[in-house]
């Protein structure tokens, strides 16, 4: 099993989620999408750091870093953010929902779970998102924007990310409803502090989420 | 004359690049399509220009004229758009290339100080 972490700019958390996690046992792979602090110096920590030359995206980064863990033979493959709104403490929640429910990919949600904090505008923005990907895949999924899951080999393998920024978690959740295969849906925490909430996404990321979706359809 | 024939040229030109793009973007290649052959129709018959601007509340045939040349130029800013996009995925595809065999190589190293200390340091 690995754990993915897409990291751009973190170097002032990174160190300590790489130790969150490391502390559970997990392999770690920080995939450092082309920062440009110190990022990849703080991830020294990591089992593997694997670095971007140039800034691509998250979607992008997350995608080698499947490919990263599919190749070094992993089962199971877990996507964490780098911005320590998660908690370790739900990947062992993902795994054995995997194995329990026999599916091959375990959701996080926030919704179901605990959020505290959250602003207005964010929570409606989720809702918005929800329904968006309730309208064009067909999945009932409360949290369609959160970056803690786990998904097996086989799952891994029908992934594909080619939306390089954030349209990757809508491209993700079709690409599950397209193959198939099982998912559930897992209650995890997410910890909002100032410094995650300035780097989440605002109403014109939504909206380039949308542009980034729909270009897609345009070309192959 | 002269200037039909010249638009014609150039419209066609439109037509044929469109078509040489359909399977990278079909949606595009048939939009540029139709714009060209209205394009090159009015054209050449500028009164069915005029009744058909006069139906579409546009005025003259020769405005008519110059808002399908103005959705061709927009259709083509969508193509190059789209192109740009096409280019970056490539550009992602060998990043993400470079990097991983870059992770490979230094986690082969750090195996061979593990396995061969000795021959690491007289190196």
């Amino acid at each position: 099993m690995w754990v993915v972490i897409a990291a751009y700019n973190e170097a002032s958390v990174i160190g300590r989620v790489i130790n969150e996690v490391k502390r559970r046992g997990y392999p770690v792979v920080v995939v450092d999408d082309g920062s440009s602090d110190r990022t990849a110096d703080a991830s020294a920590a990591a089992h593997v750091l694997v670095r971007h030359p140039i800034n691509l995206g998250q979607g992008a980064a997350l995608q080698t870093g499947i490919d990263f863990a599919l190749e070094r033979g992993a089962d199971v493959i877990v996507t964490f953010d780098a911005d320590g709104q998660h908690r370790a403490a739900d990947i062992e929640k993902l795994v054995q929902a995997i194995r329990v429910a026999d599916v091959d990919f375990a959701l996080g949600s926030r919704f179901l779970g605990c959020s505290d904090g959250v602003p207005v505008a964010r929570r409606v923005l989720l809702k918005a998102a929800t329904l968006f990907t309730q309208l064009t895949t067909g999945l009932r999924i409360s949290d369609t924007h959160n970056g803690l899951r786990a998904m097996t080999r086989r799952g891994a393998g029908v992934v594909r990310l080619r939306q390089n920024r954030m349209a990757h978690a809508s491209e993700m959740l079709s690409q599950i409803a397209a193959s198939g295969l099982g998912y559930i849906e897992v209650p995890v925490t997410i910890e909002y502090s100032a410094y995650s909430m300035a780097k989440g996404q605002t109403i014109g990321d939504a909206l380039t989420i949308l542009l980034d979706l729909f270009a897609r359809r345009l070309y192959r | 004359m002269i200037a039909q024939t010249a638009i014609s040229m150039l419209l066609t030109s439109v037509a044929v690049y469109a078509a040489t793009e359909r399977r990278r973007s079909p949606v595009v290649a048939l939009l540029s399509i139709i714009a060209a052959a209205a394009g090159l129709y009015f054209t050449w018959t500028p009164d069915h220009a005029t009744q058909v601007a006069m139906w579409a509340g546009v005025g003259r045939g020769v405005d008519l004229v110059l808002y399908i040349w103005v959705c061709i130029s927009l259709i083509v800013l969508l193509n190059l758009h789209l192109k740009l996009r096409r280019q970056m995925d490539l550009v992602t595809v060998m990043a993400r290339t470079i990097a991983l065999a870059e992770a490979r190589h230094r986690l082969s190293e750090k195996a061979d100080r593990r396995r061969f200390p000795e021959a690491v340091r007289d190196r």
